[in-house]
């Protein structure tokens, strides 16, 4: 009987350890402010280059993100024109300045929303989630030097829309 | 993991083997469930059920199925607060439990499975371990009461998400069998 025990308590530790370092790693929620916009047919464009580095979370994990768990893009946005409108991000991976202008290689990030004519839709976390569309690309991102650009897109024929409150938020799991 | 499981199962059944009187139960349990190191979701309820299988007066091999509803958690962005749901995590397993014997048992217990959680933009299944201590009550022949603490941790990828569960279940020992 002390043998089977012995055995037994041996699979217990076996089955622990086979998780390999999971009782040392957490998922932590980094947010990063994006400026209030407006663009419009015709209009300014939109960009933006995102710096992780400069959110305290993400430089104190930055070595050891293993999995990016949750994507979301939060925020107002009003369409002021008198149709309804669709509103996307779009990600320039390797920027080094913010976007000026439609970049070939950018990559659709999130999107679209519609946002019916003089309308706000506030878009909350657990919506915002389920619209990534680019995921892997912002996920290499962040897992490699945490910058990168960013600019608003509409694919309607014309538009006039504006956004506050925006903000990236990402949570991570890292390890020790 | 197999591996795992399949020794598991070769030790409980050389148990089996055993002369002793052993028994078929089924449970149900329920409690909370906390978020360990989780900064996206904050505390919920768990339930479930368990067929608790004695083969040894030392051994109880337990299949078990258990849901647990994770809180919302909000985080404030520039003076705006965002809430995001918790997930509904599912859990389907075994636990090997190492019993005193007498009307009243400590027990330390281990236990393996698959978990999934489920929100929107996510849904994921990953493995599921878990280690934990009960303590069991015997009021009335073939009833037992528990209370339990564990820690369950869902891995993949090398890392897992952490909840601390604390239970209490209440199970019926059905068949009898030598």
């Amino acid at each position: 009987m002390k043998t089977l025990s012995k055995s037994l308590a041996l699979v217990a530790l076996a089955a622990l350890a086979a998780a390999g370092c999971i009782l040392t790693s957490g998922q932590f929620v980094a947010t990063y402010d994006l400026p209030d916009a407006t663009f419009s047919t015709g209009g300014t464009f939109q960009g933006e280059l995102v710096d992780l580095t400069t959110i305290g979370e993400y430089n104190d994990h930055k070595d050891d993100i293993a999995r990016v768990e949750d994507l979301s893009l939060v925020g107002d946005i009003r369409n002021n024109g008198n149709a309804s409108a669709q509103a996307e991000v779009w990600i320039v991976p390797g920027a080094t300045s913010a976007p000026t202008g439609v970049v070939p290689g950018a990559v659709k990030l999130w999107g679209p929303i519609t946002v019916p004519a003089n309308s706000t839709v506030n878009v909350d976390w657990n919506e915002s989630a389920s619209l990534f569309v680019g995921r892997q690309t912002l996920i290499d991102e962040i897992k490699g030097d945490g910058v990168f650009g960013l600019y608003l897109a509409a694919p309607s024929v014309t538009y006039d829309i504006s956004t506050s409150n925006a903000a990236l938020i990402i949570v991570f799991s890292a390890k020790k | 993991m197999k591996r795992i499981l399949v020794l598991a199962l070769a030790g409980t059944l050389l148990c089996a083997s055993l002369a002793y009187a052993g028994n078929i139960g089924l449970g149900a349990f329920g409690g909370m469930s906390v978020p360990v190191l989780q900064a996206d979701q904050s505390q919920g309820g768990v339930y479930g059920l368990r067929a608790p299988v004695s083969l040894t007066p030392l051994f109880t091999v337990e299949p078990f199925y258990s849901a647990s509803t994770l809180g919302d958690k909000t985080e404030n962005i520039g003076g705006v607060d965002y809430t995001r749901e918790g997930s509904d995590v599912t859990t389907f397993g075994a636990n090997l439990l190492l019993s005193t014997t007498g009307p009243m048992r400590f027990y330390p217990y281990v236990g393996i499975g698959s978990v999934k959680f489920k929100r929107s933009g996510q849904d994921e299944s990953m493995t599921s371990y878990n280690f934990g201590l009960g303590l069991g009550f015997t009021p009335a022949p073939k009833f037992s009461l528990d209370i339990r603490a564990e820690l369950q941790a869902a891995a993949k990828d090398q890392v897992s998400r952490k909840m601390g569960n604390l239970t209490v279940g209440a199970s019926y020992a059905l068949f009898s069998f030598n």
